[in-house]
């Protein structure tokens, strides 16, 4: 009941107030607009000896990275959106961004949402630059989505049902559903060498090396800067 | 595809070395560089000015002058430099297009210098940022306008085209008054008779004094009623001749029948047709006395001697929303104050406000602020109701009026600048998907070309000679080397919609026709989705369970296809030969195959038959053919 007759004086104090405002002509205050923050987030990357210490790129290369690198994002980092934007360019056909949010965690080694040029050009130097085994674990670190050392087959189902994904619908012969999990299977019956429905990251590394295809096709990108 | 993002490419081939083990093809080999440009600094010097950018920049858009070998015939030797000879200002945003990938338009130049440059430096101004192409193009639809006026009132100054016939002439003497003086003559004439009817009709109704042998005065009309109707019937008579020579001397007769001038003219002259012919009766002659009342339209036959009524009637016009606006809320608050009033009112003996009707009259008076004072409220209620009406109707009508007439051009340049960028955006997002699928299908089209020059290479090669193959940038050759790893990875391929539908008719068809092959993988495959297709070598079965099906009708689909082979791998991986036993995908065989798979044929199925048959559903089938 107090309630009641609390919420009753609430309004006619509320009804008064409007009143007198009506009568004397009193305009409504400007809503402050709450400034909007406008933090513009710039990094700068460490200076160019350091990085060419630490990958295995040369000056001049590093300097072309770059450049391609601060056209496409002025502040220095890399935010998802933008990096799948990117990616979605190259593919047009399909839908890319599953695929590049899984490879969008791959590059974000420190997890904080945000790519920096240094992160983006370690990933490649591992890619282009690195040893087989190397090459092998980013690959594995890029399937394993939760990180927690195994492949298990849904995580290998949705990357590589992301990959389909970026086919598109137009493809031939026509997508049937269960092409991606098929694919998982005969890749898990291949990778997964003591059956236990995971694949560990030295099984993988093993198995990858067995077959030939896979290696020659690691080679392939060598000299793609 | 915007070629700022071609410094990314790089790393989206890099990115594709995480499709590498579950791939189930190998991989295509990469495009050999053919030329590792350095990448250097390029001077470019334009009337003095000296620009200097990266030689990649310029390259991003290689169908441009600057980013093709066109620009080798501006270079200047001696000061090793590309020469213009062009306007630098504007350069500067052509040069920034190549920077940013975003074209922009500055406000102040010229548009028709603007667009020189643009064609010069081989730029289309389609892809002129959202930011500046509104801008653009009304500049650019104002100079079209501009010029084209210019072009009309040249053409009208013109001297009478030698061989114009005479319907020809007498038309554009009706059009254009000033081009000979007969016309004129005959426009003044027109107008004098108009002017001459319309005061006609007005002294018609004054009283002219009394005749003999009547009490009141007489109208005019009556009194002379001879000479009014002698002069009526000039005066109609005038207008008829107007009005069948134009109908004679219209280009198209039915357009002129149909503008509002002619029906103008029309209503103007018919009732004194209708009065001939009518008699005197009683009964017609209140319809025939309505008729008298059209002859006022005359007037508006002004409008063709007068421009500036002519741009009344089309503001009216094309203002008509916002005046129809302006009623319908009028009458809103008409309707409420009358209800209001006839119901404050009901009480008061002898009032004049009867019935709600009778209420608008007095609202609509009252909110006018007019007040003439034939109805008056005089109960307590009907007063306060009355001058609250009267408060309101000074707001109703005062106050949206100045805004509807500010509003009117307002509105009306606003609506069209939606219009227009409605139209824009259609436009626009049409461009967005045509560049899309262009890319699109660039690649699905470079597959083709790509296969058949490469076989046609072989072919060369093998007979010994050289082939000039076609040229494309190193982005779009790596771009498509991108794709065709992805069709690996996938083991499916990129096709365009056409064949997509083609591909699951057929295979609807190939399912009509019933299950008669009595093949395990049919079961599995067609039956739950569209093409699956088998491969057949012509030596060799690869699935045993085919063996069973061969002698019954086999229902596939056949083409005939060569797979580009591989210069590395020989053996076929143990990945890949699962992959065709469970899968039944299309493998990718690294040598080269016939893959016959037959159409539903009757029963007797011979492979002979098949294969004649494969030729002519080749054609229209989808897959390349390409002979070796």
């Amino acid at each position: 009941m107090s309630g009641c007759t609390r919420r009753c004086k609430l309004g006619v104090v509320m009804f008064a107030r409007s009143v007198h405002r009506l009568v004397t002509g009193t305009l409504n205050k400007d809503k402050a607009e709450d400034e909007l923050e406008m933090t513009v987030v710039c990094h700068r990357p460490e200076g160019l000896e350091q990085l060419e210490a630490q990958t295995k790129f040369t000056k001049r290369e590093l300097q072309i990275l770059y450049r391609g690198f601060k056209n496409e994002c002025p502040s220095g980092l890399v935010n998802e959106d933008t990096f799948k934007q990117i990616y979605a360019q190259f593919f047009p056909h399909g839908d890319a961004s599953t695929y590049a949010h899984y490879l969008f965690n791959a590059f974000d080694s420190g997890q904080n949402g945000s790519v920096k040029f240094e992160d983006f050009v370690m990933a490649l130097s591992i890619l282009l630059r690195g040893s087989i085994r190397e090459k092998l674990r980013w690959t594995f670190n890029l399937y394993d989505l939760n990180k927690d050392g195994y492949i298990n087959k849904e995580e290998m189902t949705d990357i590589v049902r992301a990959i389909y994904d970026m086919m598109g619908k137009y493809t031939y012969p026509v997508l049937r559903d269960e092409a991606p999990r098929q694919h998982v299977d005969a890749f898990f019956q291949k990778m997964d060498k003591n059956k236990d429905g995971v694949v560990t990251l030295d099984e993988f590394i093993a198995s990858c090396q067995e077959d030939d295809n896979i290696m020659q096709s690691l080679q392939l990108f060598e000299n793609v800067i | 595809m915007a070629a700022g993002v071609a410094a990314w490419l790089p790393f989206a081939r890099a990115a594709a070395i995480g499709w590498m083990p579950v791939a189930s093809a190998p991989m295509p080999a990469p495009p050999r560089d053919k030329r590792r440009t350095q990448d250097g600094l390029i001077i470019l010097n334009v009337s003095g000015t000296k620009f200097q950018t990266w030689r990649n920049t310029l390259e991003r858009y290689p169908d441009t002058l600057l980013g093709s070998t066109e620009r080798d015939f501006f270079f200047n030797e001696e000061t090793n430099e590309y020469f213009f000879d062009r306007d630098p200002d504007i350069f500067r945003h052509i040069l920034n297009f190549y920077r940013t990938g975003k074209l922009h338009y500055p406000r102040h130049e010229c548009i028709s210098a603007y667009d020189e440059e643009l064609s010069f430096f081989g730029i289309i101004p389609e892809i002129i940022g959202d930011c500046c192409y509104e801008e653009y193009k009304d500049r650019r639809r104002e100079n079209a306008e501009r010029l084209q006026d210019d072009a009309d009132t040249e053409n009208n100054n013109d001297g009478v085209l030698p061989d114009m016939t005479l319907r020809q002439t007498m038309w554009r003497a009706f059009e254009n008054p000033h081009t000979s003086t007969l016309a004129l003559v005959f426009y003044y004439v027109t107008g004098f008779f108009i002017a001459v009817s319309v005061i006609a009709n007005v002294v018609e109704t004054v009283p002219c004094g009394t005749s003999p042998g009547r009490v009141k005065d007489l109208p005019c009309g009556e009194r002379y009623a001879l000479a009014f109707f002698c002069l009526d019937t000039a005066c109609v008579m005038i207008f008829t001749i107007e009005y069948l020579l134009r109908l004679i001397a219209a280009p198209s007769r039915y357009k002129f029948v149909r503008s509002v001038m002619s029906i103008i003219d029309v209503v103007a002259i018919m009732p004194y047709y209708i009065g001939l012919v009518m008699t005197d009766n009683e009964d017609v002659s209140g319809a025939f006395v309505t008729l008298r009342v059209f002859r006022v339209f005359r007037i508006f036959k002004f409008s063709r001697h007068s421009q500036g009524l002519r741009i009344l009637g089309y503001t009216l016009k094309s203002c008509a929303s916002e005046l129809g606006f302006l009623l319908f809320s009028l009458t809103m608050a008409i309707i409420i104050f009358a209800t209001v009033m006839f119901y404050a009112e009901k009480g008061s003996t002898a009032s004049k406000f009867t019935s709600i009707p009778a209420a608008f009259w007095y609202t609509i008076v009252t909110m006018t602020t007019l007040g003439y004072g034939d109805m008056v409220p005089k109960t307590i209620a009907g007063k306060i109701f009355g001058s609250i009406c009267s408060l309101s109707g000074v707001l109703v009508i005062a106050l949206p009026v100045p805004v509807i007439v500010s509003n009117f051009s307002r509105i009306y340049h606003q609506n069209q600048r939606a219009d227009k960028r409605k139209a824009q955006k259609k436009a626009r997002l049409a461009r967005i998907r045509v560049a899309k699928s262009g890319s699109a299908n660039a690649y699905i089209q470079s597959k083709r070309n790509g296969l058949l020059s490469d076989s046609l290479e072989q072919a060369s090669k093998e007979a010994g000679q050289a082939l000039v193959s076609k040229t494309s940038s190193s982005f779009e050759r790596q771009h498509h080397h991108l794709l065709h790893c992805l069709e690996k990875t996938t083991n499916h391929e990129f096709v365009d919609e056409q064949t997509y539908e083609m591909s699951c008719m057929e295979v609807s068809t190939v399912n009509q026709s019933g299950s008669r092959s009595s093949s395990i993988s049919s079961q599995h495959g067609l039956t739950a989705t569209c093409c699956s297709r088998r491969n057949k070598k012509t030596f060799r079965l690869p699935n045993s369970n085919m063996s069973g099906s061969r002698p019954g009708s086999v229902q596939e689909l056949s083409t005939i296809q060569i797979r580009e082979r591989p210069p590395l791998s020989n053996s076929r991986s143990s990945l890949n030969a699962k992959i065709e036993d469970t899968a039944q995908l299309n493998c990718d065989q690294p040598y080269v195959t016939a893959a016959i798979i037959s159409i539903p044929t009757p029963p007797v199925t011979t492979p002979e038959e098949d294969t004649s048959q494969s030729p002519d559903y080749s054609q229209s089938n989808i897959v390349k053919v390409s002979a070796l």
